[in-house]
């Protein structure tokens, strides 16, 4: 693990050279999350980790949306969580402007919060259906101090309206709105406290194809007018070319390759990376019918236990013998174009 | 634009017609006659405890010895005693204490509940260990035990104290209390509290710990809402439903052990009324002359049970209400 970690810290530097040290808005470094598998009914004793998130290394840029990638289970969500400390993370760090979250505690973490925010992607799921909506936006300038009163309820019809919402509905529960509208709620909760980076945990998986759209135009919206940063996490990956400036894929708990969008569609280096894009139907009957599809055989190693070497050798269709033995380096192919493989 | 002012009108329209969630609930509760009864009840006995002076039509405690033992009549509605004294006004004066140990008894172990079992359910580790195993230990004390150890060691200490404290400080009220009887049973209320929190805490325990994995707290934590806002606001609100039915039931529960106190003599003092007391005074002297005495015993048992059965059939309610699938 040390060896790893050595690895992991040599491309950081690398990386924030490339990007310029002034405009990196978050910098996450190896950064670990294992939940641990205990037994026993009076003492309980671990047994195992769930590596759900196993190293990753990664920087997103003042402004710019960084889409990230992978199948079901691949460690996304954590990801996403951990960044913002929602889970605590098991190793590594997450520089927020220079300051790592995963050292704060307490008032000064809850402090922290108005910079960072996380829209949910089940919108059923994420309010609270004892809360009015006006209670649901007005709560986060509540618990930060932010307007009181009269402004504080102008301000959340203002929010309102900037997500798309009518203000007569300040007093209504959630219940009362549709998957989409609910989901415009979360938005206006996000944004509340003018932060300036939002989690995007799937934030249109579980909304209707005719909605998605709009949730993502009023995201850009969104972005261009308040100076927002996205992490994107998403599995559809149309989406996440339309929407990311560059993206990640993730794979079992580590990210495989890192480029920008239009480089990582035109040209995937990676195998893993390649066999998820070549799964997106192409709306043209002609070209879809010659698109060459590559089928991974086999299902996604379990998280508790992952492969030795690479993790993906498994189920990799050109595996080489050391890619069974030793896990590839993380490393920059040009113009930051970053993968993990032995073979690229 | 054109578009957005009729959505505001249709919106303004659409306000006029507000429909609380409760609304569905009431409906579904107000169905179930029982239910309902068991309300009218209830409210009828917090009525009865609330006006009690203007209610009776006696003195609870005025004895009569040319008039004793007399059965119903139309000066005394349910006869008298075996002191001569009207049962009606007894009756209604002995809601007084069923209310009062109602209050006190779930004012307290919902207190305590409430809090030390959301707070076990949320923060988890240590703090839930330590406040699971004091629960476990509750449920191993035997109840009836403990109120007699307390009424027999403490509790004439702690009347004794705030007597002379009543005296000493001039306080009217407070030594009218302690004379009334009112504060021996508070102390043998405050210990029955301390013994009865422990269901309900572990009720709310379990409901908090299926609900903080929700998306809805892990909103609240990223937006740096503090945790007692977090328990206050998103985790009892939300299991507000199994949480009332547990009380509504335990309620009937209290009813019963204040009866069950003041007939075994460790709740409220003679002369004072009770429905326990009145029991115990009663049963003692007549149980071998049934029926000719019937009333005597037969009131104070009928409504004492109503009371019981009234809390029972208001959570089996309020149970069905909230879950309308069952």
């Amino acid at each position: 693990m040390t060896i790893e970690a050595q690895t992991r810290a040599a491309p950081a530097k690398l990386e924030q050279k490339a990007g310029g040290d002034n405009s990196i808005l978050l910098d996450v470094r190896n950064l670990k999350k294992y939940f641990p598998i205990t037994q026993g009914i009076l003492v309980q004793k671990k047994v195992a980790d769930v590596k759900a998130v196993d190293g990753v290394t990664f920087h997103v840029k003042q402004g710019e949306t960084l889409g990230l990638v992978g199948e079901s289970g691949c460690g996304k969500s954590t990801t996403g969580r951990t960044i913002l400390q929602l889970y605590r993370p098991t190793e590594g760090q997450v520089l927020f402007r220079g300051k790592d979250l995963a050292q704060l505690k307490g008032e000064e973490l809850r402090q922290m919060r108005s910079d960072m925010q996380m829209i949910f992607q089940d919108p059923y799921a994420s309010l609270n259906p004892r809360m009015t909506v006006g209670d649901i936006v007005a709560e986060p300038l509540e618990v930060h101090n932010i307007a009181k009163g009269k402004e504080r309820k102008e301000r959340v019809q203002e929010l309102l309206r900037i997500v798309g919402l009518n203000p007569y509905f300040i007093n209504r529960y959630p219940h009362e709105f549709s998957g989409g509208q609910r989901q415009r709620i979360g938005i206006a909760r996000s944004i509340a406290v003018n932060p300036d980076f939002i989690v995007c945990d799937e934030p249109i998986s579980a909304l209707d194809v005719s909605i998605q759209a709009q949730i993502i135009n009023l995201l850009e919206e969104l972005q261009e007018h308040l100076g927002l940063t996205y992490l994107f996490i998403a599995h559809d990956l149309s989406v996440v070319r339309h929407i990311s400036d560059r993206v990640a894929v993730m794979y079992l708990g580590k990210i495989v390759e890192l480029t920008d969008s239009r480089a990582l569609y035109a040209n995937p280096l990676h195998p893993y990376t390649r066999a998820l894009l070549s799964a997106v139907p192409i709306p043209d009957p002609i070209i879809e019918e010659k698109r060459e599809r590559i089928i991974l055989v086999g299902d996604v190693p379990s998280p508790v236990n992952p492969p030795k070497g690479c993790r993906f050798h498994t189920r990799c269709p050109l595996v080489i013998p050391i890619c069974k033995e030793v896990a590839p380096e993380w490393r920059d192919v040009g113009n930051g174009h970053f993968v993990e493989c032995h073979v690229v | 634009m054109a578009a957005q002012t009729t959505t505001l009108e249709q919106a303004q329209t659409m306000t006029l017609k507000p429909r609380p969630a409760w609304y569905e609930t009431w409906l579904r509760f107000s169905r179930n006659v029982p239910a309902l009864l068991g309300l009218i009840i209830i409210v009828a006995l917090i009525f009865t405890a609330l006006f009690a002076p203007a209610l009776a039509p006696f003195d609870y405690a005025k004895t009569n010895l040319d008039n004793v033992e007399q059965p119903p009549s139309a000066a005394h509605w349910l006869g008298t005693d075996q002191l001569g004294r009207d049962m009606l006004s007894r009756l209604i004066y002995g809601a007084r204490s069923v209310v009062f140990v109602i209050a006190v008894v779930s004012i307290i172990s919902l207190t305590l509940g409430l809090t030390l079992g959301a707070v076990a359910g949320y923060f988890g580790g240590i703090v839930d260990t330590v406040i699971s195993r004091v629960i476990d230990f509750l449920f191993a004390f035997p109840e009836l035990l403990f109120i007699f150890f307390i009424a027999a060691t403490i509790k004439p200490g702690i009347v004794g104290n705030l007597k002379s404290f009543a005296l000493a400080n001039n306080l009217p009220w407070l030594t009218e209390f302690v004379r009334s009887g009112y504060a021996d049973y508070l102390v043998v209320m405050i210990a029955l509290s301390i013994l009865g929190w422990g269901g309900l805490a572990r009720l709310v325990r379990g409901q908090i710990l299926a609900l903080r994995e929700n998306d809805f707290v892990l909103s609240a934590e990223c937006v740096g809402v503090p945790a007692h806002k977090i328990i206050f606001r998103y985790l009892l609100p939300n299991s507000l439903a199994p949480i009332l039915v547990s009380i509504s039931m335990g309620l009937g529960g209290i009813a019963l052990a204040e009866g069950v106190l003041a007939y075994l003599g460790i709740g409220l003092q003679p002369p004072n009324p009770s429905w326990g007391i009145i029991l115990s005074d009663n049963v003692g002297r007549y149980w071998r002359e049934w029926p000719e005495m019937l009333w005597l015993i037969f009131i104070p048992f009928v409504i004492m049970a109503a009371v019981v059965f009234a809390f029972n059939f208001v959570g089996d309610g309020l149970n069905e209400a909230f879950n309308p699938e069952l």
